[in-house]
């Protein structure tokens, strides 16, 4: 695709993760930054997915590690030998 | 800053070691079971430290040990063999609820009713080669590339699945808001 043709809504829906996630390169942002300037529909749901992105990252992650399993690995290494070093 | 860090306990106590609650929130995401992911995770952390050596300091030590943990996982406790799932993203209607959001509850209030617990079940019904990207993505905050390493599969894969899993996801959380009552779907009541 021609570096500067504008894309239309459904290309921006398929790259808009990768925009999100900013893994699109500068050209390819470029273009979705461009239609999402311009249509009222595809930055509304940039907004809408943007919001899910960050809902997730807050309510995805739940516990960490119980605190007996840290003492666990933290025994097992003090007993072991120590890992080769390099030279 | 030093070449590279010495392989020692101290080191990988400090590197490595920190990330232990990513270590094992991801294992309990792939295994389901908080004791087998306690194997898991111990597991990982000892192959991690015999093969620190291995690591080159100054690039992403969590994405390292997931990758670790992801391998151990499928190796010794994944039970059933999964069958591979192609999909091209190109060949995904997207079917992302923004607009039912956007008619039935525009100021999104479902996204504050849902709690961690009903977020977390919803990633352990995701079937797992959509699961393990996106909490290696939306969890764990790799990148893709990160993600393409430690599950053995290209950057287009990842970017497939990975679309994949939060539209799944995203469909299933805002069913279950409507069941719970948290919207109304429009046209229903």
């Amino acid at each position: 695709m021609n570096e500067s043709e504008p894309i239309d809504c459904r290309a921006v829906t398929h790259q808009l993760y990768e925009f999100l996630d900013g893994e699109l390169s500068a050209a390819a942002k470029a273009r979705v930054q461009a239609h999402l300037a311009d249509c009222a529909h595809c930055f509304e749901l940039a907004d809408f997915e943007t919001a899910y992105l960050r809902f997730l990252e807050a309510h995805a992650r739940a516990r960490g590690a119980p605190a007996h399993l840290r003492r666990r690995i933290l025994d097992e290494l003090l007993s072991g030998p120590e890992p080769p070093a390099s030279r | 800053m030093p070449p590279s860090v010495p392989p020692d306990r101290e080191g990988f106590e400090r590197e490595a070691l920190v990330h232990l609650d990513a270590v094992f929130r991801t294992a309990l995401r792939l295994s389901g079971n908080p004791t087998e992911a306690e194997d898991l995770a111990q597991e990982t952390m000892l192959k991690a430290f015999r093969s620190w050596h291995q690591y080159r300091a100054g690039t992403n030590a969590k994405a390292w040990l997931l990758t670790i943990l992801r391998n151990t996982f499928v190796n010794q406790y994944r039970r059933e063999k999964r069958r591979p799932a192609t999909v091209d993203v190109t060949d995904i209607e997207p079917f992302t609820v923004f607009r039912d959001v956007q008619d039935a509850d525009p100021e999104r209030t479902f996204f504050d009713r849902l709690v961690d617990g009903d977020v977390i079940r919803a990633i352990d019904r995701l079937p797992e080669e959509f699961r393990e990207v996106l909490v290696l993505s939306d969890v764990e905050g790799l990148t893709y590339a990160e993600i393409a390493a430690a599950v053995g599969t290209p950057v287009g894969t990842v970017k497939s699945r990975l679309f994949r899993a939060r539209q799944i996801l995203q469909r299933d959380l805002y069913d279950y808001a409507v069941e719970a009552g948290y919207i109304t779907r429009r046209g229903a009541s």
